[in-house]
Protein backbone atom coordinates (compact mmCIF):
# COMPACT_ATOMS: atom_id res chain seq x y z
CA UNK A 1 0.00 0.00 0.00
CA UNK A 2 1.29 3.85 -0.26
CA UNK A 3 2.83 5.40 2.47
CA UNK A 4 0.27 8.74 2.28
CA UNK A 5 -2.10 9.71 5.38
CA UNK A 6 -4.95 7.34 5.68
CA UNK A 7 -6.96 10.38 5.27
CA UNK A 8 -5.64 12.11 2.11
CA UNK A 9 -6.28 9.15 -0.43
CA UNK A 10 -8.14 10.98 -3.23
CA UNK A 11 -9.75 7.56 -4.25
CA UNK A 12 -11.31 6.06 -1.89
CA UNK A 13 -13.00 2.40 -2.09
CA UNK A 14 -15.52 0.48 0.35
CA UNK A 15 -16.17 -3.05 0.03
CA UNK A 16 -19.71 -4.81 0.89
CA UNK A 17 -20.74 -8.33 1.25
CA UNK A 18 -24.46 -7.66 0.93
CA UNK A 19 -25.17 -11.11 0.56
CA UNK A 20 -24.26 -11.41 4.23
CA UNK A 21 -24.92 -7.77 5.45
CA UNK A 22 -20.94 -7.25 6.19
CA UNK A 23 -18.06 -5.17 5.46
CA UNK A 24 -16.16 -7.50 3.21
CA UNK A 25 -12.69 -7.96 4.95
CA UNK A 26 -9.35 -9.12 2.94
CA UNK A 27 -10.67 -8.82 -0.62
CA UNK A 28 -7.70 -8.16 -2.33
CA UNK A 29 -7.36 -5.00 -5.29
CA UNK A 30 -5.44 -3.33 -7.37
CA UNK A 31 -5.37 0.75 -8.50
CA UNK A 32 -4.72 1.31 -12.13
CA UNK A 33 -4.03 4.10 -14.07
CA UNK A 34 -4.23 4.48 -17.46
CA UNK A 35 -1.15 5.82 -19.38
CA UNK A 36 -2.97 8.02 -22.29
CA UNK A 37 0.20 7.88 -24.58
CA UNK A 38 0.43 4.09 -24.22
CA UNK A 39 -2.93 3.08 -24.14
CA UNK A 40 -1.62 0.62 -21.01
CA UNK A 41 -2.98 0.05 -17.53
CA UNK A 42 0.16 1.12 -15.16
CA UNK A 43 -0.30 -0.26 -11.32
CA UNK A 44 -0.78 1.84 -8.93
CA UNK A 45 -0.79 0.35 -5.52
CA UNK A 46 -2.21 -3.32 -4.81
CA UNK A 47 -3.78 -3.76 -1.08
CA UNK A 48 -6.28 -5.84 0.83
CA UNK A 49 -9.46 -4.28 2.39
CA UNK A 50 -9.56 -3.79 6.00
CA UNK A 51 -12.13 -5.27 8.33
CA UNK A 52 -14.28 -2.41 7.47
CA UNK A 53 -13.99 -3.57 4.24
CA UNK A 54 -12.00 -0.08 3.02
CA UNK A 55 -8.24 -0.03 1.61
CA UNK A 56 -7.08 3.65 2.79
CA UNK A 57 -3.99 5.05 1.17
CA UNK A 58 -4.57 3.98 -2.27
CA UNK A 59 -3.38 6.94 -3.97
CA UNK A 60 -1.17 10.28 -3.24
CA UNK A 61 -2.66 13.84 -4.01
CA UNK A 62 0.29 14.42 -5.97
CA UNK A 63 0.11 10.92 -8.27
CA UNK A 64 -3.68 11.76 -8.57
CA UNK A 65 -3.85 13.15 -12.48
CA UNK A 66 -6.96 13.51 -14.94
CA UNK A 67 -7.31 10.65 -16.61
CA UNK A 68 -8.76 7.13 -16.70
CA UNK A 69 -8.49 4.41 -13.69
CA UNK A 70 -9.75 1.12 -13.07
CA UNK A 71 -9.40 -0.96 -9.47
CA UNK A 72 -9.80 -4.51 -9.56
CA UNK A 73 -11.63 -6.40 -7.19
CA UNK A 74 -10.55 -10.26 -6.17
CA UNK A 75 -13.97 -10.96 -5.26
CA UNK A 76 -13.77 -14.58 -6.72
CA UNK A 77 -10.70 -15.06 -4.21
CA UNK A 78 -13.22 -13.64 -1.28
CA UNK A 79 -16.02 -15.98 -1.86
CA UNK A 80 -13.73 -18.85 -2.32
CA UNK A 81 -12.11 -17.87 0.94
CA UNK A 82 -15.59 -18.32 2.46
CA UNK A 83 -16.11 -21.64 0.73
CA UNK A 84 -18.35 -19.97 -1.73
CA UNK A 85 -18.09 -20.09 -5.81
CA UNK A 86 -19.51 -16.75 -7.46
CA UNK A 87 -20.85 -15.94 -10.96
CA UNK A 88 -17.80 -13.66 -11.29
CA UNK A 89 -14.22 -14.22 -11.18
CA UNK A 90 -13.36 -10.41 -10.23
CA UNK A 91 -14.52 -7.24 -10.55
CA UNK A 92 -13.36 -4.61 -12.49
CA UNK A 93 -14.54 -0.85 -12.45
CA UNK A 94 -13.04 1.73 -14.72
CA UNK A 95 -13.91 5.21 -14.18
CA UNK A 96 -12.68 8.56 -15.36
CA UNK A 97 -11.42 11.71 -13.24
CA UNK A 98 -11.42 14.90 -14.94
CA UNK A 99 -11.27 17.00 -12.14
CA UNK A 100 -8.17 16.05 -9.87
CA UNK A 101 -9.53 18.57 -7.20
CA UNK A 102 -12.06 16.55 -6.13
CA UNK A 103 -12.05 13.10 -3.96
CA UNK A 104 -13.71 10.24 -5.54
CA UNK A 105 -15.09 7.19 -3.38
CA UNK A 106 -15.95 4.34 -5.55
CA UNK A 107 -17.27 1.62 -3.29
CA UNK A 108 -18.39 -1.96 -4.45
CA UNK A 109 -21.82 -3.59 -2.98
CA UNK A 110 -21.03 -7.63 -3.71
CA UNK A 111 -22.77 -11.09 -3.33
CA UNK A 112 -22.17 -14.03 -4.90
CA UNK A 113 -24.84 -13.23 -7.83
CA UNK A 114 -25.16 -9.62 -8.43
CA UNK A 115 -22.79 -6.26 -7.92
CA UNK A 116 -23.50 -2.25 -7.69
CA UNK A 117 -21.19 0.35 -8.02
CA UNK A 118 -21.77 4.44 -7.84
CA UNK A 119 -19.77 7.46 -7.94
CA UNK A 120 -19.69 8.81 -3.88
CA UNK A 121 -18.28 10.80 -1.59
CA UNK A 122 -16.47 8.98 1.17
CA UNK B 1 -32.91 -19.87 -52.01
CA UNK B 2 -34.93 -21.20 -49.19
CA UNK B 3 -36.39 -18.46 -46.28
CA UNK B 4 -33.40 -18.75 -43.94
CA UNK B 5 -30.95 -18.63 -46.35
CA UNK B 6 -32.96 -15.22 -47.96
CA UNK B 7 -32.75 -14.17 -44.17
CA UNK B 8 -29.28 -15.34 -43.43
CA UNK B 9 -28.10 -13.41 -46.48
CA UNK B 10 -29.09 -10.15 -45.42
CA UNK B 11 -27.71 -11.08 -41.90
CA UNK B 12 -24.65 -11.51 -43.57
CA UNK B 13 -24.51 -7.95 -45.22
CA UNK B 14 -24.68 -6.33 -41.51
CA UNK B 15 -21.24 -6.55 -40.14
CA UNK B 16 -21.96 -6.42 -36.86
CA UNK B 17 -23.97 -9.26 -36.49
CA UNK B 18 -23.51 -12.69 -36.08
CA UNK B 19 -25.95 -15.91 -37.45
CA UNK B 20 -28.34 -15.22 -35.70
CA UNK B 21 -30.45 -18.66 -35.41
CA UNK B 22 -33.90 -19.73 -35.21
CA UNK B 23 -33.17 -20.76 -31.78
CA UNK B 24 -32.57 -18.15 -28.85
CA UNK B 25 -29.17 -17.43 -27.04
CA UNK B 26 -28.90 -19.12 -23.90
CA UNK B 27 -27.44 -15.87 -22.75
CA UNK B 28 -29.07 -12.28 -22.76
CA UNK B 29 -28.44 -9.45 -21.57
CA UNK B 30 -30.91 -6.34 -21.12
CA UNK B 31 -29.55 -2.77 -20.69
CA UNK B 32 -31.73 -0.32 -18.22
CA UNK B 33 -31.44 3.30 -18.31
CA UNK B 34 -32.40 4.46 -14.28
CA UNK B 35 -32.10 7.46 -14.51
CA UNK B 36 -34.45 8.27 -17.14
CA UNK B 37 -36.40 4.97 -16.65
CA UNK B 38 -36.07 3.92 -19.59
CA UNK B 39 -34.36 0.73 -21.39
CA UNK B 40 -30.75 1.41 -23.03
CA UNK B 41 -31.33 1.23 -26.52
CA UNK B 42 -28.96 1.60 -29.48
CA UNK B 43 -25.77 0.99 -27.00
CA UNK B 44 -22.88 -1.23 -28.62
CA UNK B 45 -21.68 -4.40 -26.89
CA UNK B 46 -19.62 -7.17 -27.42
CA UNK B 47 -19.18 -10.40 -25.99
CA UNK B 48 -15.89 -12.25 -25.46
CA UNK B 49 -14.63 -15.52 -24.12
CA UNK B 50 -11.32 -16.02 -22.71
CA UNK B 51 -8.99 -18.38 -23.49
CA UNK B 52 -7.28 -20.21 -20.73
CA UNK B 53 -3.95 -20.78 -22.20
CA UNK B 54 -3.21 -18.09 -23.98
CA UNK B 55 -5.37 -15.75 -21.49
CA UNK B 56 -6.24 -13.49 -24.02
CA UNK B 57 -9.86 -12.39 -24.98
CA UNK B 58 -11.49 -13.68 -27.74
CA UNK B 59 -14.46 -11.66 -29.65
CA UNK B 60 -17.44 -13.67 -30.09
CA UNK B 61 -20.16 -11.19 -30.76
CA UNK B 62 -20.96 -7.19 -30.97
CA UNK B 63 -24.05 -5.63 -31.79
CA UNK B 64 -26.47 -2.95 -30.59
CA UNK B 65 -28.78 -2.96 -28.26
CA UNK B 66 -32.83 -2.40 -29.86
CA UNK B 67 -34.79 0.29 -28.37
CA UNK B 68 -35.92 -2.33 -25.44
CA UNK B 69 -32.69 -2.60 -24.51
CA UNK B 70 -32.18 -5.92 -25.41
CA UNK B 71 -29.40 -7.55 -27.97
CA UNK B 72 -30.73 -11.02 -29.50
CA UNK B 73 -28.55 -13.43 -30.85
CA UNK B 74 -25.75 -12.75 -28.38
CA UNK B 75 -24.34 -16.57 -28.92
CA UNK B 76 -25.49 -19.68 -30.35
CA UNK B 77 -25.86 -22.79 -28.61
CA UNK B 78 -23.15 -24.55 -29.97
CA UNK B 79 -20.84 -21.96 -29.10
CA UNK B 80 -22.16 -21.66 -25.49
CA UNK B 81 -19.22 -23.70 -23.80
CA UNK B 82 -18.39 -23.19 -20.26
CA UNK B 83 -15.63 -20.77 -19.64
CA UNK B 84 -15.11 -17.21 -18.56
CA UNK B 85 -16.98 -14.38 -20.64
CA UNK B 86 -16.99 -10.95 -20.34
CA UNK B 87 -19.70 -8.37 -22.06
CA UNK B 88 -18.42 -5.04 -22.79
CA UNK B 89 -20.70 -1.65 -22.64
CA UNK B 90 -20.14 1.32 -24.14
CA UNK B 91 -21.57 3.07 -21.43
CA UNK B 92 -19.12 6.04 -22.25
CA UNK B 93 -20.62 6.47 -25.88
CA UNK B 94 -23.94 6.17 -24.89
CA UNK B 95 -24.13 8.84 -22.75
CA UNK B 96 -22.17 10.74 -25.60
CA UNK B 97 -24.87 10.60 -27.36
CA UNK B 98 -27.81 12.07 -25.15
CA UNK B 99 -25.41 14.85 -24.69
CA UNK B 100 -24.14 13.50 -20.98
CA UNK B 101 -21.04 12.58 -19.26
CA UNK B 102 -20.30 9.74 -17.39
CA UNK B 103 -18.32 8.33 -14.95
CA UNK B 104 -17.54 5.31 -16.73
CA UNK B 105 -16.20 5.57 -20.39
CA UNK B 106 -17.34 1.70 -20.40
CA UNK B 107 -18.36 -1.40 -18.44
CA UNK B 108 -17.33 -4.80 -18.40
CA UNK B 109 -19.19 -7.62 -16.52
CA UNK B 110 -16.70 -10.58 -15.73
CA UNK B 111 -18.54 -14.13 -15.36
CA UNK B 112 -18.00 -17.77 -15.30
CA UNK B 113 -20.27 -20.11 -17.06
CA UNK B 114 -20.04 -23.25 -15.57
CA UNK B 115 -23.19 -25.14 -16.61
CA UNK B 116 -24.05 -23.89 -20.26
CA UNK B 117 -27.22 -26.16 -20.53
CA UNK B 118 -29.07 -23.64 -18.35
CA UNK B 119 -29.88 -19.84 -19.44
CA UNK B 120 -27.81 -16.97 -18.14
CA UNK B 121 -29.43 -13.33 -18.24
CA UNK B 122 -26.86 -10.80 -17.49
CA UNK B 123 -28.25 -7.14 -17.45
CA UNK B 124 -27.13 -4.48 -16.92
CA UNK B 125 -28.90 -0.83 -14.55
CA UNK B 126 -27.10 1.98 -15.75
CA UNK B 127 -27.40 5.76 -14.80
CA UNK B 128 -24.10 8.61 -15.36
CA UNK B 129 -22.64 7.55 -11.89
CA UNK B 130 -23.87 4.12 -10.96
CA UNK B 131 -24.60 0.80 -12.35
CA UNK B 132 -25.53 -2.56 -10.94
CA UNK B 133 -25.92 -6.37 -12.68
CA UNK B 134 -26.97 -9.73 -11.27
CA UNK B 135 -27.39 -13.05 -13.01
CA UNK B 136 -30.87 -13.27 -13.84
CA UNK B 137 -32.59 -15.71 -16.08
Amino acid sequence: MGSSAKSSSPITTHVLNTGDGVPAARVALSLHHLDPRMAIWSLITIGNTNEDGRCPGLITSDAFTPGLYKIRFETGQYWESLGQSSFYPYVEIVFTISDADQSCHVPLLVSKYSYSTYRGSQ
Amino acid sequence: MNRLQHIRSHMLADKNMNIATTLPSPLTTHVLNTAQGVPGGNMTISLHRLNPISSEWYLLTTGITNDDGRCPGLITKESFIAGVYKMHFETGKYWDALGETCFYPYVEVIFTITDPSQKYHVPLLLSRFSYSTYRGS
